[in-house]
């Protein structure tokens, strides 16, 4: 019950917020909170089986069983460091926001709580339908989070996010439909459950667009590539971000999008092998011009935020790149860069949103000579700009590095262009630090009404973890990637008939309930 | 009426099958002699609600004692003209449902609570007899006086808020238009009487399938039943007279007309249609997919463009036809008639339950009748009303299709009997509908909780915070909603016994 526990209790947490009779409570108790939710996250970490690719501490319960949907959750090597970031992230927001957000807190707190279990229950959901709930249930607080506590242009943005993501996600409801009732002709009953829908052999033509597979594979791809965002559909994005508030951007960057990538790990490639083999070249091909474009564009931004969200669109092109290698190398890194960019695009997001209430301008050419009116804060933001551009030592490089390696390994040409995506990176985060750090000190630095201060104790605490995590990733890859390493090559080696089989469960009450689900006779209780 | 069985006597038995309605019309009845003896003086609203409150409880109460442990079975009164069967049972439980919530938002109205709300609750209540006459209805005449009683009572009832003049021209619309329908559905009952021979369903169904391919007066008289309901609820290109009666009836009765209507015709076009016999014709077919198609393109194209919350909800209640048009389809022309049918009961349930609340929560800002509730002048209702702000915002999401309300395993259910019966197309036009439609249900949420109240626009509306009742179906309405989506099965099931012996 460890994972029903971890989902459902922040759901929990924002009830008790909507009912706290006292202001000055919300933010100590949603800290508390936050922090307990982590440590349960923890303890998920603990119970987890690294040798083992089989699904983990699983629940599971029928819900609507008339069109064969159970509440499903599983943890396996590809989630697992996705639901830490999570947990690690929400209590980091809540001390990030403990300042700036001062508009109905009670509103605020209880969004990031249901947003967190809707995350978590994403990535944990081994059910179709279920899935689909909680991916689309994330919208709904993110779209308040933004249009409530957001810039100027805020209703704009959100309404955008909110039409563009669910016209993804309803394509991918009707492919979920489609192989509900394949799974009913073939298999013999209707369920929307993975392990059963990993069985299923849809029929592939190469070069034909109208068969099940190829449309199936278009209509998941197409929500995923959304939510990631891929290069054509990105536009969400830069809009979304700029609008949002910090805590907003830090989980928009650091955690939704993630839901595209993992969704393209844990649905596209799976259930669709010879459509993600046979149309990989126009995805990696989408993934290089989203790192070159992302960075070209990124370069030219007069707003910092609005430079740091196109970075995120370069930064998750190596995602794709790394995923549509398909290869031991570029899926291990893509599992590592989605953390890398949550840990050090959500430090970046911080780190603006910190001089942001300072100064309350974003224009990179009101700034100048900041570092010698910021001293700390200069050297965290290099450590954080030096994690972005992938410099050894720090988290970037090892992921980068994999997955230049396995695009290598997958189409040179491609990989080749990539690597110009590094430089160009280089490129505009150095010539942005530039711009702000040093030379003559801009009219922001200078104004003499407004001293600077630099960073207090509480804003070093919010962002001491990520940074030590930067460099602990960057130095101990190992202590990570041992963790997917088994689900990672089980999904290699397994690219063409893909199976998830469920580890041997911990107790004899679990086992009893696993065994008497339908669906399972099917698949073997053990491997 | 039915040549197979020759005309038989009226026994009790066949009372027995109409003791719910006749004792709901009786009681209602009483009331309203009772005042006319009392030299025409309005009676206590508050015993009046009591009173036909407790006829629309003897009706469930009988209903249940009658039929509801009988889900699977069918039984025939009048000559096989009425039957009971488990859709029928199941609908009327929801049909009184409806009138209850409609009673109670009435006696919180001001434009209905006046010097004649008892002949209001009596018109409300003949309403629904009409509409449980309708769905129980096995042959053509039958179905006809159904329409009529439901109809003429709602004619009446549209015209009867006595200071708004968009009243009296939304009565007169749609007495003209639907009078105009019912003609042309009785044209079509005399088409098919003429070639079929008969107006009994099971009778028509047997020969439709070869009819339909020989005859075309058939099929004229086929086209112009499918025009009849098409005007009652909506389907392009009848729906010209939602937004403007739906604007000018008072919104209690508006929250009746959108909800219960729509339950009870579709239930009887489910009875004319799910037979089997339509498999065959192609053309027929297509035409009704494009009504579909359009139907809902229409209704959710022109909501974008409203201001005014009635005429939105208006034609998202045309969009939602739409919706309920593909399931029909599904179950008439596909070959799971049993999914099919069951996706589009739920559908009306689940539809029956937002559209109650959205409208009642219309309600909650009309001090008169004539306040009309701009979407803009819900301005900082998020924040000063909390409570009944969530269950807008809950509402409009489930209208939307966002997981995990009500509203979404509707949608889900109904793009699955699509999906089932390999019509890809229809599906997908269901699918970009709902995109669209996100686009106007977010407005109120997006106006209430992220506009800033800095006064440069017009005053927001003042919520009416005395209407107790009114605002109790709003949040019971929202709290339904989460409640049915996260558990769905159980309704699930009932709905899915309910549809077994259709055929």
């Amino acid at each position: 019950m460890l994972l029903s526990f971890v989902t459902l209790l922040p759901l929990a947490f924002a009830l008790i917020i909507c009912v706290l009779p006292q202001e000055k409570w919300i933010r100590p108790a949603a800290l508390a909170f936050a922090l307990f939710e982590f440590a349960a996250g923890l303890k998920i970490l603990a119970q987890f089986d690294k040798s083992s690719a089989a699904l983990q501490l699983v629940d599971r319960l029928p819900w609507v069983s008339e069109a064969g949907i159970s509440y499903f959750l599983g943890v396996d090597g590809l989630s697992l460091w996705l639901v830490m970031l999570t947990t690690l992230l929400t209590p980091i927001v809540v001390l990030a926001s403990w300042k700036s957000v001062d508009k109905s807190l009670k509103g605020f707190h209880a969004a990031l709580f249901v947003l967190e279990t809707s995350m978590l229950g994403s990535f944990l959901a081994m059910d179709a339908v279920l899935f689909y709930v909680f991916f689309e249930l994330s919208l709904v607080p993110m779209y308040f989070m933004i249009g409530i506590w957001g810039g100027q242009r805020r209703i704009y943005a959100t309404v955008k996010f909110f039409i563009y993501t669910m016209a993804g996600s309803l394509l991918m409801l009707l492919a979920i439909v489609y192989l509900m009732f394949a799974a009913r002709d073939t298999l013999g009953y209707m369920t929307s459950d993975l392990l059963s829908l990993y069985q299923l052999k849809l029929p592939f033509i190469a070069g034909d667009f109208l068969n099940p597979q190829t449309l199936l594979f278009f209509a998941f791809a197409i929500a995923f590539a959304i939510k990631v965002p891929m290069f054509p559909v990105h536009t969400w994005l830069p809009d979304a971000h700029v609008e949002a508030p910090t805590p907003g951007s830090v989980i928009l960057a650091g955690v939704m999008l993630k839901m595209g990538s993992y969704g393209f790990m844990r649905f596209v490639l799976p259930l669709f092998p010879e459509a993600s083999q046979h149309y990989a070249p126009l995805f990696l091909f989408l993934g290089v011009v989203g790192i070159i474009y992302g960075a070209l564009v990124a370069m030219v931004q007069p707003d910092i935020k609005k430079l740091v969200a196109y970075s995120s669109v370069s930064h998750m092109g190596y995602v794709m790149l790394g995923l549509f290698a398909m290869n031991t190398f570029g899926i291990s890194g893509s599992v590592y860069q989605m953390l890398n960019h949550g840990v050090s695009t959500g430090a970046l997001f911080l780190l603006v949103g910190m001089i942001y209430e300072r100064t309350h301008s974003r224009e990179i050419s009101r700034y100048g000579g900041l570092a010698k009116a910021l001293p700390i804060f200069t050297i965290l933001f290099f450590i954080v700009t030096l994690s972005s551009i992938a410099a050894p030592m720090t988290n970037g490089f090892v992921g980068e590095f994999l997955i230049l390696m396995g695009a290598y390994l997958a189409s040179k040409p491609m990989a080749i262009l990539a690597i110009s995506g590094v430089v160009l990176g280089a490129v505009y985060m150095l010539w942005m630090f530039k711009r702000v750090f040093y030379g003559q000190p801009g009219e922001l630095v200078s104004d003499k009404h407004h001293p600077l201060v630099d960073l207090s104790v509480r804003e070093c605490v919010v962002l001491a973890p990520l940074l030590i995590l930067i460099f602990w990733m960057g130095l101990f890859p190992n202590h990570f990637l041992d963790y997917s390493k088994a689900s990672i090559d089980h999904l290699v080696e397994h690219r063409d008939n893909y199976y998830l089989t469920l580890h041997a469960p911990a107790s004899p009450a679990t086992l009893a309930h696993v065994v008497s689900a339908k669906p399972l006779a099917a698949t073997g209780v053990n491997r | 009426m039915n040549p197979a069985s020759p005309l038989e006597w009226i026994t009790l038995k066949d009372f027995v099958c109409v003791v719910p309605i006749l004792a709901m019309f009786t009681i209602s009845l009483i009331h309203l002699i009772v005042k006319a003896v009392l030299g025409n003086r309005e009676l206590n609203p508050n015993a009046t609600l009591v009173y036909n409150l407790l006829a629309v409880i003897v009706a469930i109460g009988s209903t249940a004692a009658l039929f509801g442990a009988n889900m699977g079975s069918k039984s025939f009164a009048f000559s096989n003209a009425l039957v009971v069967d488990g859709v029928a049972v199941w609908m009327s439980y929801l049909i009184y449902l409806i009138t209850c919530v409609a009673l109670v938002l009435a006696y919180d109205h001001v434009a209905t609570r006046g010097h004649q709300f008892t002949e209001y609750c009596f018109l409300l209540i003949s309403s629904a007899v009409g509409m449980v006459i309708l769905m129980m209805a096995n042959d053509l005449i039958v179905t006809f006086i159904g329409i009529e009683t439901m109809s003429l009572s709602l004619y009446i009832l549209v015209a009867m808020s006595r200071e708004q003049i968009l009243s009296k021209e939304a009565s007169f619309k749609y007495f003209v238009l639907g009078s105009f329908a019912s003609a042309i559905f009785l044209y079509g009952i005399a088409l098919i009487y003429g070639t079929v021979g008969s107006t009994y369903f099971p009778q028509i169904a047997e020969a439709m399938p070869k009819l339909l391919a020989s005859n075309r007066m058939f099929l004229a008289g086929l086209g112009l039943l499918i025009l009849g309901f098409g005007f009652k609820v909506s389907l392009f290109p009848l729906h010209a007279w939602t937004p403007d009666v739906y604007q000018g009836a008072a919104t209690p009765l508006t929250a009746f007309m959108a909800t219960a209507v729509k339950a009870a015709t579709f239930t009887a076009f489910l009875r004319l249609f799910m037979n089997g016999g339509l498999a065959t014709s192609h053309d027929l077919y297509n035409v009704l997919v494009w009504l579909a198609v359009f139907t809902m393109t229409i209704g959710n194209v022109a909501a974008i463009m409203q201001n005014n919350m009635k005429r939105m909800l208006a034609y998202s209640s045309v969009a939602h036809s739409g919706y309920i048009m593909i399931g029909l389809l599904a179950a008439g022309f596909g070959t799971n008639y049993g999914a099919a049918a069951t996706a589009l009961v739920f559908y009306l349930v689940s539809y029956a339950v937002m559209t109650l609340g959205a409208f009642a929560l219309v309600a909650l800002y009309e001090k008169s009748a004539d306040t009309a509730l701009e979407v803009s002048q819900l301005r900082g209702l998020g924040r000063k009303h909390p409570v009944v702000g969530l269950s807008l915002t809950i509402l409009m999401l489930s209208l939307a299709g966002i997981p995990p309300t009500l509203g979404f395993f509707g949608k889900f259910f109904i793009f699955s009997a699509a999906i089932e019966q390999d019509m890809y197309w229809l599906a997908l036009w269901g699918v970009i509908n709902s995109v669209i439609s996100v686009f106007y249900y977010l407005r109120p949420v997006v106006v209430m909780y992220f506009e800033s109240d800095d006064g440069s626009q017009e005053a927001a509306a003042e919520l009416l915070t005395n209407r107790f009742l009114t605002r109790s179906a709003v949040v019971l309405m929202a709290v339904l909603i989460v409640l049915i989506g996260l558990f769905s099965s159980p309704l699930l099931q009932a709905v899915q016994k309910s549809v077994l012996n259709l055929l």
